[in-house]
């Protein structure tokens, strides 16, 4: 971390948490089965173990995440396994309720 | 003419009149395509087990990505055979059932780092732990991995270590030590005696946000259908008000009981696992499986003397209580503990023992209570509560709804009350309480998470999240997140307690298999 400097308020929030060792103050919180919370930034919960550091509303920029999987555990992933997942939700902004889920319900 | 009859006579092989036998020509017929081996195996199949949840996972995954066509039926059949021929024993998933049951407020703990940081910082660690490989199919699920999902490399906790090499060199011989498919639990489970499942099943559970219950299970096999049978459910929560169902239910792997039961209108899903004439496991809500009980049930035709549980279970000194004692096959007199005297039977039947009680403090502590010579229930006697434990500590509930595809997930929570004594502190139980948010931090607070995130029930501990979608009113249209303190306020005589959690409201998840 030495050569790498904070240029924005959430990057030193999170150096200032790293410096204070509050990191693992999350951890219980980052290990809700299922519940991603590392993946800079998790899905559900930010590395502080709150939400107010998430790409937030996630409508804004859901297809650039989408599309490189970053979350493939719950947000379906456009490059490989969904790629017709947003086919019907051009804009995630205006048509996220068109958006669908991938598990078929009721299927035991 | 002879060419089309012989394309007929492949897409139409001699089925063979057994399920099973059914089953095993289907996976030939389809997954053989892809998957037979010089050997005449099924490669990847034939190094792993799985429950019937895992098996469904793969199943799709092969529907979504790689093409496979097969009906609902078919999937189905193929689920069976599978968990029954290649799943795991009842010591296997012991450790990681919250994920089936789908109690998705669990924090994991797991001995291994790597683990955590390899594979539950996207998924649970219950996925990879409710399967069994050899080292070469755990081998192959990292380069399938880093072949499906590339990006993983590049990740928190991936680009900071050489992810393939320590994926490969450190966590595949682990994982293969761990949980390999050739556990000899697996092959102790499949020498046992089938267990018998049909008759009446006593059932004693609790459902957070309303209260305990006590029911009956009627079980009976369907025709011509191994292990599959048919369910009804007649029953009563603590509070009076009825609850009766019925449906259908399937066991496999020889104890993995699922059923589909409706119960007044509502459709549940029962995740039980059946030990010796017992059953344990959760029923939940199909569409909103947050809202679950906790069941444990006894079967009649057992012959087996079992004292399941007293409801309620606890009970403050100088008041009189009325205590039900359900089990099966109970006979004898009912012993209550020192200090602990009985006023009254009510009712007494081989089934059920309502007694009306008081106690003093010689009874202060955590007692089993036995009927005749059989042991089980434990009752909790208290003068004061010294503390209250919001359960669960942590939560988390997601917005939805509001046209969207899916239903918000509301969070559940109940105020477990703590007494003391000499010996150190001992559980009362789960007492009614007044229910409150607060921000949780700062950010929280600044952003007004109280005001959009939700509402909580004061009177149930119920929270129910806002919708979902961009809101317009707060700041940079965020979505209706929120961090937030939970606060149960619990009065007893004239001492008022409190107890606190944490409740993350957090954004809706698209993918959502039985096994998070």
């Amino acid at each position: 971390m030495k050569h790498l400097q904070a240029i924005n308020p959430k990057a030193e929030l999170l150096s200032k948490a790293v410096a204070e060792e509050r990191i693992a103050e999350v951890t219980a919180m980052s290990a809700i089965a299922g519940c991603t919370a590392t993946v800079d930034p998790g899905w559900e919960v930010d590395a502080f173990g709150g939400v107010a550091s998430l790409c937030q509303p996630m409508e804004a920029d859901l297809y650039g995440c989408a599309d490189p999987c970053w979350w493939p555990a719950q947000v379906p992933d456009t490059m490989v396994n969904y790629p017709d997942w947003h086919k019907n939700a051009p804009s995630a902004k205006d048509d996220w309720r068109a958006l669908d889920t991938v598990f078929p319900k009721d299927a035991l | 003419m002879g060419g089309a009859l012989l394309s007929l006579a492949l897409l139409s092989p001699a089925i063979p009149a057994d399920a099973a036998a059914n089953a095993d020509a289907l996976l030939i017929q389809r997954c053989s395509v892809c998957h037979a081996d010089a050997r005449g195996q099924l490669a990847r199949i034939a190094g792993q087990r799985k429950t019937p949840e895992g098996w469904l996972m793969t199943l799709v995954r092969m529907q979504n990505t790689h093409g496979l066509k097969i009906s609902d039926e078919e999937r189905r059949a193929l689920v069976k055979r599978l968990a029954d021929k290649q799943g795991l024993a009842p010591s296997e998933t012991a450790p990681v059932r919250y994920a089936l049951e789908r109690r998705l407020n669990t924090v994991e703990q797991f001995e291994s780092e790597a683990l955590t940081q390899m594979c539950a910082r996207c998924h649970s660690g219950a996925r990879v732990a409710l399967q069994r490989r050899s080292e070469k199919e755990w081998a192959h699920l990292v380069h399938f991995h880093l072949g499906q999902l590339p990006s993983l490399e590049f990740q928190s906790l991936g680009r900071d270590r050489d992810w393939f090499g320590v994926a490969l060199k450190e966590v595949v011989p682990d994982l293969a030590k761990q949980f390999s498919v050739d556990d000899p639990a697996w092959k102790d489970w499949q020498a046992q005696t089938p267990q018998p499942v049909t008759g009446t099943w006593s059932v004693s559970g609790h459902l957070p946000g309303k209260g305990g219950f006590i029911a009956e299970m009627s079980v009976k096999s369907q025709p011509d259908k191994k292990d599959h049978y048919v369910v009804s459910w007649q029953g009563k929560y603590d509070d009076g008000s009825v609850l009766n169902g019925q449906g259908s239910a399937v066991l496999y792997t020889g104890y993995e009981w699922r059923a589909h039961v409706d119960v007044d209108g509502v459709a549940w899903r029962q995740v039980f696992a059946l030990d010796h004439d017992a059953l344990k496991g959760r029923m939940f809500q199909r569409e909103h499986d947050e809202i679950g009980a906790d069941i444990v049930a006894v079967r009649h035709e057992s012959g087996n003397s079992r004292v399941l549980a007293v409801h309620p279970a606890y009970l403050k000194t100088g008041q009189t209580g009325t205590l039900t004692v359900v089990g099966n096959a109970l006979s004898g007199k009912l012993a209550l503990p020192e200090g602990v005297r009985l006023l009254k039977i009510i009712e007494q039947s081989p089934r059920r023992i309502v007694a009306q009680v008081v106690a003093d403090r010689r009874a202060l502590g955590v007692h089993t209570l036995s009927v005749g010579k059989t042991k089980g229930g434990t009752l909790a006697v208290f003068e004061r509560i010294e503390r209250i434990r919001v359960l669960p500590e942590f939560a988390v509930a997601r917005v939805g709804g509001n046209g969207g595809s899916e239903a918000r997930v509301d969070a559940r929570f109940e105020a477990e009350a703590w007494a003391r004594s000499a010996s150190g502190e001992y559980r009362i139980g789960l007492v009614p309480a007044k229910w409150s948010v607060a921000p949780f931090n700062a950010d929280a607070e600044r952003d007004r998470d109280v005001e959009f995130a939700g509402a909580m029930n004061a009177v149930t501990g119920i929270f129910t999240p806002a919708p979902a979608g961009p809101n317009p009113a707060r700041h940079l249209m965020t979505n209706n997140a929120g961090n937030l303190a939970v606060t149960a306020e619990v009065t007893d005589g004239k001492t008022a307690l409190q107890g606190t959690g944490q409740l993350i409201v957090t954004v809706q998840r698209w993918n959502n298999p039985p096994i998070p």
